[in-house]
């Protein structure tokens, strides 16, 4: 390659007590590429780049900027050496505007103008293809406007080399090809980026060449060209992993959830879950679609009794003896005593699901610690079962007495799930429950999940990995501000029409239980059924189901 | 050395803010000679190099109640030779079970005297003297010593009222001279009083201010306002400057923080101050103060115990013991004449012709005082149980030590009560 | 943007953050703070105050709380008093309720207490005197408790102004009381000589061992009860707490009752084994220091034995520091700040390391 180099990294080390996040280290960054730095979670992207950015400072190793060794200890540093990051999390004053965040903190020595500034951002914009009102105020904006905001602001000081640190996470399939399109015109114009992302396809479409980091180190650096996504996985986790997901058919369905007409507004009075229905089945998986923020968190929390709802039922079917409650404004220990087996795994793992500081004993007395009318626990139960689930579901950790909060983010979710799953639930409601985690980790819990499946259990799974949701679900209700925009059947839908019903903002609310029967010509998404709703899983949905089998699974 | 470094500082200190606050007016403020000074203490016995005297209390040197303690225990120390083993000191003792775990130590430690200076100390001094019979407890401004019936515990006071009569005599003369240069006319004459509690200590206090202020104006009156505290600097403060803003010509006041002489001194209020002289804040508006001094004591205590002999289970020190002190008077702001008004009251007060609470000087309801039933022994009920009035005056401090003065005199108006 | 690039060189040494220390390496650290503290403080001591030797500091301190059996039994006495008030807040600290109101918990447990000896002392024999003493304390103590924690409950008040007034209205109440009590003005009630606690051996053994016995109590409440396990969870995090069921709510108000009550029991203590009196002073601080001693002590009631020593012992410490050298008190507080800051400073040193810049030689592993 006969490109500058922007930027070159040599033996960069950085610990963690006594944990190794990044281990020697050598990278080069050429001026005028895109360059993905891959790897699985805690694989150690992040460290690496806030190194660069001056979040962290290397214990060992040396950052050369421009061929000059560069010491960058702060944020203020970095951009001094023309170095921007754009974090996961965007760092903006929600109260002022676009172009107020943009010109925070910059201090050029010029007189300051706001008209200036509000010039200056749009002729960024055009130069890029930015679409952003410099005056909106950051309240106002969507996830990919804030994004933008970011993107700006690191350009306005500067920066030749920009840092994203998944990006895409929070955007939409389209909103993600705009930003494509955005970096490659930036890469264009002469500027280094580097792109942080689990999404092998988008490493694929976008980058010039691939960094792979696994275990803190440097494995390898591709050129994209030369590359494919086995080759990309092998290199990722060491070894070859089958991508496919098990998925068996649904057994004897029988409706366990049956919700209808539910509403709730949150604490700003916005409506926040608008006209649900639908129904879960046990021995289905049911996935839940939609972009972040859509109404996912307050439809399960609504089921688990944490969240008020307008109007509404929740109603139960119990498999012991056919009796229906209503589950609706209950709280989850009035739940509990109705015999409801309802497990739930939040999103919010150590904000909710687990404690944290708490050790892996204490955190499985969660659920139980009730249990008999002695005043004091009994944590030898609570402890075989710690020990069970460290057994069989291989989780990583120095001991019983470790704070879960020390766990890597898949022990962590190994625990919760194997928590929920203990207590062997006919309702198992996991949000994003492989998010964060490696493939491995991911692949442990795909398996769970499918485990409960055929147990019977009415699995309800919100997802945000496309693929992961067309290859583990029989079906998927797509939600968008609240509301159902379509319900489709897993091995029958593409991602791209998923990615259609996520952003029907607008579209009347879907009515009624829009799941089955499904005949031979099973539509792609059924918009609504005059009939009275059907409790069992109908013949004809089985015949369709074997018949999908029998051809393979898509993909 | 490190006391040396810190006096030397404060010294430029005040220098630099004098020069600083330097007033355009050509007099400064300079006290006079007192006109009721210290004693000479004479050490006509030898203390024993075993002998050990311990001191309970209340605070440190930050609070002037317990400054003026210490600085009598300096003086004793030094006029007897005492060796620094041989005195010793516990601060900040409050009036709970820690008094009498303090007096234990320095029983412990070896003391032949144990003195208190907190009037809550008292139950715990007496639990102490129960326990220990070879050792003396004495106790300033308690009142169960004549009642408890025990030998080795003792009450001490000083009849401060009279001195207080003598400040008063000054705080009249100065309300004269503003009158007669016609700032107000005699009737107008008012001083403010600030006080700690309604508590009998307080009112024999400010009632023979103002009997002192009235032998010489005698159309005064006087307004007392209570703190509820005997230290509360903002308090004090403002209750100064609400009399201020009531139109009182003069203040004085029974309490021990800075924060009345400060308001006098902002609002340029003439100011009779207590426990010592506060000329170096206040010069413009500092007339007089009068304090106990508790060296006679101390001495009176050691020689007692020295020479085998009993000490008085209630000892009130007059002008004649040393135990009431005046400060020097300010002649910058006091009015002419004051000092020599002032030594003859005191050879008047000595020899018997001034009464202070003589019944003839001030009246009950319009009406002269021919009886009156005084609260001497403590008990539950609080009973008013002896006689105090005898020969036209009312006889403070001679059944106990502490006062016992509690009666409301025509004049003084109390603007609360109800502490 | 100027085109320069600042020369800086790799900073001395930086500091990154500590995965996990071993309770042993933690002590080593602790202990080298305090012994760094007093060499210090003994220079200072030395130099400043002119004592006889360096040793003077180290030699008085001990003095003050071991230099003779009547200080011994003090210093444990002072100790149980520290522990017990620091136990009552703990509770409330674990579920991260910032209760500062353990001052006016006790002074309202004294108040009942000697309100009671003193209207009823006469009429009822000493022990069912004690009994109702007891009684009136603890639920004094954890009404004191309950009001703050009501409002947060319902109306989520911030708890730290709640309890800080809290502690005003019993100072008052106690004034008003006294002012009652005593019509001469004096405001000094003196020893109420009803209900008092039995002596067994010692005055204070019998309040060591009650003590004693709360300590171990509160212990197996907070780590094996389920009510102690419901704290941890709330204090760790209300989403959990909500989530697996717990009514936060109840766990706040329950909880601050305990702490209220414990307040209470070290209130009947003071009425009915220390003082047998009550002033506005009675309880003089110890409720804001107890949650130094509390924090201190990691909200662990064992470790908390020994961060009540410390405290103690300084204490005794100061004042005999004052009384030998015949100072102002002013210094000795100095002394005793200095110490705490190197202990509480000491806290950075176990969260966190510094590596220095390697140039100066691979010592450092």
């Amino acid at each position: 390659m006969n490109k500058e180099i922007a930027l070159m990294m040599q033996g960069i080390t950085k610990y963690f007590g006594s944990v190794a996040a990044n281990k020697n280290v050598d990278l080069t960054v050429y001026k005028g590429e895109i360059l993905a730095i891959l790897g699985e979670n805690g694989c150690g992207k992040t460290t690496l780049m806030n190194m660069i950015a001056g979040i962290y400072y290397p214990d060992e190793g040396k950052i050369f900027v421009d061929g000059e060794e560069a010491n960058i200890r702060s944020p203020k540093d970095a951009f001094v050496y023309r170095i921007g990051m754009i974090h996961q999390h965007f760092k903006l004053v929600d109260v002022f505007s676009a172009s107020e965040n943009i010109v925070l903190g910059v201090d050029d020595g010029k007189k300051y103008s706001i008209k200036d500034v509000n010039n200056r951002v749009l002729e960024i914009s055009e130069r890029y293809g930015f679409h952003i009102d410099p005056k909106k105020k950051i309240h106002e904006m969507s996830v990919s406007e804030k994004q933008t905001v970011e993107i700006i602001k690191v350009l306005y000081r500067g920066a030749d080399i920009l840092i994203l640190d998944e990006p895409t996470a929070v955007l939409t399939p389209q909103e993600t090809a705009r930003l494509f399109d955005i970096l490659r015109r930036m890469r264009d114009d002469g500027k280094s980026i580097l792109i942080i992302t689990h999404k092998l396809h988008e490493v694929l479409s976008l980058s010039d060449r691939v960094a792979i980091l696994r275990k803190g180190e440097h494995v390898a650096t591709v050129n994209t060209a030369e590359t494919n996504e086995s080759e990309l996985t092998e290199m990722m986790v060491g070894k070859k992993v089958q991508l496919n997901i098990q998925r068996s058919m649904p057994q004897n369905p029988r409706v366990r959830l049956s919700v209808s007409d539910m509403n709730a507004v949150n604490e700003e009075g916005v409506k926040v879950l608008d006209s649900i229905s639908f129904d879960a089945y046990s021995g289905e998986i049911l996935g839940i679609a939609g972009i972040a923020g859509s109404g996912q968190r307050e439809l399960l929390e609504a089921i688990a009794g944490l969240q008020h709802l307008e109007s509404g039922k929740i109603l139960y079917q119990n498999p012991k003896n056919g009796e229906e409650v209503n589950l609706r404004d209950k709280t989850p220990l009035q739940i509990r005593d109705l015999g409801v087996r309802l497990s739930f795994v939040p999103e919010d793992r150590l904000g909710m699901g687990l404690v944290g500081n708490m050790n892996i004993t204490d955190n499985m007395m969660l659920r139980s610690y009730r249990r008999g009318h002695s005043m004091f626990v009994d944590r030898a139960r609570p402890k075989k079962l710690a020990e069970d689930i460290i057994h069989s579901l291989a989780v990583v950790t120095p001991g019983l007495n470790t704070p879960v909060r020390r766990l890597s983010g898949g022990n962590v979710q190994k625990v919760l799930v194997g928590r929920e799953i203990s207590t062997s639930p006919t309702v198992l409601m996991a949000a994003y429950p492989v998010r964060g985690l490696d493939i491995n980790s991911s692949y442990t819990i795909y398996n769970l999940l499918n485990k409960q499946k055929e147990n019977g259990t009415a699995v309800i799974f919100v997802g945000e990995d496309l693929d992961v949701l067309l290859e583990l679900c029989d079906r998927i209700m797509v939600i968008c501000a609240g509301k159902i925009t379509g319900v489709v059947e897993g091995r029958r839908t593409t991602k791209e029409e998923l990615g259609v019903l996520m952003t029907r903002a607008n579209a009347a609310p879907y009515e009624n239980r829009p799941a089955y029967p499904l005949t031979d010509d099973v539509p792609q998404c059924v918009e609504s059924v005059a009939e009275p709703p059907v409790k069992d899983f109908p013949d004809a949905m089985n015949r369709v189901l074997m018949r999908i089998k029998k051809r393979g699974e898509p993909q | 050395m490190f006391k040396k470094l810190l006096s030397l500082c404060l010294a430029a200190l005040m220098l630099v803010s004098l020069v600083a606050c330097g007033t355009p007016e050509d007099d400064e403020a300079t006290l006079s000679a007192s006109p009721l000074p210290e004693v000479e203490l004479n050490a006509d016995f030898e203390v024993a190099d075993d002998f050990k005297i311990g001191f309970i209390l209340l605070h440190d040197e930050l609070s002037t109640y317990d400054l003026n303690f210490m600085n009598a225990v300096d003086t004793v120390k030094e006029v007897l030779n005492l060796s620094d083993d041989q005195v010793i000191m516990k601060k900040n003792i409050p009036e709970s079970n820690k008094c009498y775990e303090a007096a234990k130590e320095l029983v412990d430690l070896g003391c032949d005297i144990v003195f208190a200076n907190s009037f809550g100390h008292e139950d715990f001094m007496i639990k102490a003297a129960q326990e220990f019979t070879n050792v003396q407890f004495c106790h300033a401004t308690g009142t169960k010593a004549h009642t408890a019936g025990l030998a080795n515990f003792h009450n001490a006071f000083a009849s401060i009222y009279e001195g207080r009569y003598l400040a008063g005599i000054a705080a009249g003369m100065k309300l004269n001279e503003m009158i007669e240069a016609g700032e107000f006319t005699a009737e107008e004459a008012k001083i403010g009083y600030v006080g700690a509690f309604t508590y009998a200590e307080v009112m024999s206090g400010y009632t023979s201010f103002y009997l002192g202020a009235k032998s010489v104006c005698p159309t005064v009156t006087m307004e007392v306002q209570f703190t509820g505290s005997w230290y509360d600097e903002n308090e004090e403060k403002s209750a100064a400057q609400a009399l201020i803003n009531r139109d009182c010509k003069l203040i004085s006041q029974h309490a021990d923080s800075m924060g009345a002489p400060s308001a006098c001194e902002d609002a340029g209020v003439p100011d009779v101050s207590y426990n010592g002289a506060t000329i170096e804040s206040c010069p413009n508006t500092f007339i007089v103060s009068s304090r106990i001094d508790w060296a006679p004591y101390y001495m009176y205590i050691i020689e007692c115990v020295t020479k085998g002999e009993e000490i008085a289970v209630d000892w009130c020190g007059g002008l004649k013991e040393g135990s009431v002190v005046l400060t020097g008077i300010n002649e910058k702001v006091a009015a002419e004449g004051t000092y020599d008004a002032i030594v003859d009251a005191v050879a008047k007060i000595k020899s018997g012709e001034i009464k202070v609470f003589d019944t003839d000087t001030f009246t009950v309801g319009n009406k002269k005082l021919e009886t009156y039933l005084a609260d001497v022994d403590t008990d539950a009920a609080f009973e008013k149980d002896t006689e105090a009035i005898h020969d036209g005056y009312f006889d403070e401090s001679s059944e106990r030590s502490a006062p016992y003065f509690d009666v409301q005199i025509d004049g003084i108006t109390l603007l609360n009560s109800k502490f | 943007m100027s085109n320069e690039i600042k020369k800086t060189h790799e900073p001395l040494f930086h500091v990154a953050k500590r995965d996990s220390l071993s309770p042993l390496k933690g002590l080593l650290i602790r202990v080298i703070a305090i012994v760094v503290a007093i060499l210090l403080c003994s220079i200072l001591t030395f130099f400043l105050i002119g004592t006889k030797n360096p040793f003077s500091l180290i030699s008085t301190l001990v003095d003050g709380s071991f230099g003779s059996e009547l200080r011994i039994w003090r210093f444990a006495k002072d100790l149980a008093v520290m522990l017990c008030i620091s136990l009552a807040v703990t509770p409330a600290f674990r579920m991260k309720f910032w209760n500062i109101g353990a001052e006016g918990q006790v002074l309202i447990g004294t108040l009942a207490s000697i309100s009671c000896a003193f209207y009823i002392g006469d009429a009822v024999p000493n022990g069912v005197l004690l009994v109702i003493m007891f009684f009136a304390s603890v639920v004094a103590g954890a009404v004191w408790g309950l009001i703050p924690a009501v409002f947060k409950a319902l109306w989520n008040t911030n708890e730290t102004l709640f309890t800080l007034m809290m502690n005003y209205v019993a100072t008052y109440l106690v004034a008003f009381a006294l002012i009652k009590w005593t019509p001469d003005g004096s405001s000094t009630l003196g020893i109420v000589e009803h209900g008092h606690l039995p002596e067994i051996f010692h005055p204070y053994l019998l309040l060591i061992v009650i003590v004693g016995a709360l300590t171990l109590g509160i212990y197996i409440y907070l780590y094996h009860s389920k009510q102690g396990y419901e704290i941890s969870v709330v204090g760790e995090s209300q989403k959990t707490a909500c989530y697996i069921g717990i009514n936060v709510k109840k766990v706040v108000i329950r909880t601050m009752v305990v702490s209220g009550a414990i307040c209470g029991v070290m209130g009947f203590l003071y009425a009915s084994a220390l003082d047998h009196t009550i002033t506005t002073a009675t309880v003089g601080g110890l409720g804001f220091t107890a949650i130094m001693v509390s924090w201190l002590a990691k909200f662990n009631p064992f470790i908390m034995i020994a961060t009540s020593a410390l405290i103690v012992f300084l204490n005794q410490g100061s004042s005999q520091m004052s009384t030998a050298f015949n100072i102002s008190s002013a210094f000795p507080n100095v002394i005793v700040g200095i110490i705490l800051f190197f202990i509480i400073g000491c806290e950075f040193f176990i969260n966190y390391r510094i590596k220095f810049r390697k140039s100066k030689g691979d010592a450092e592993k």
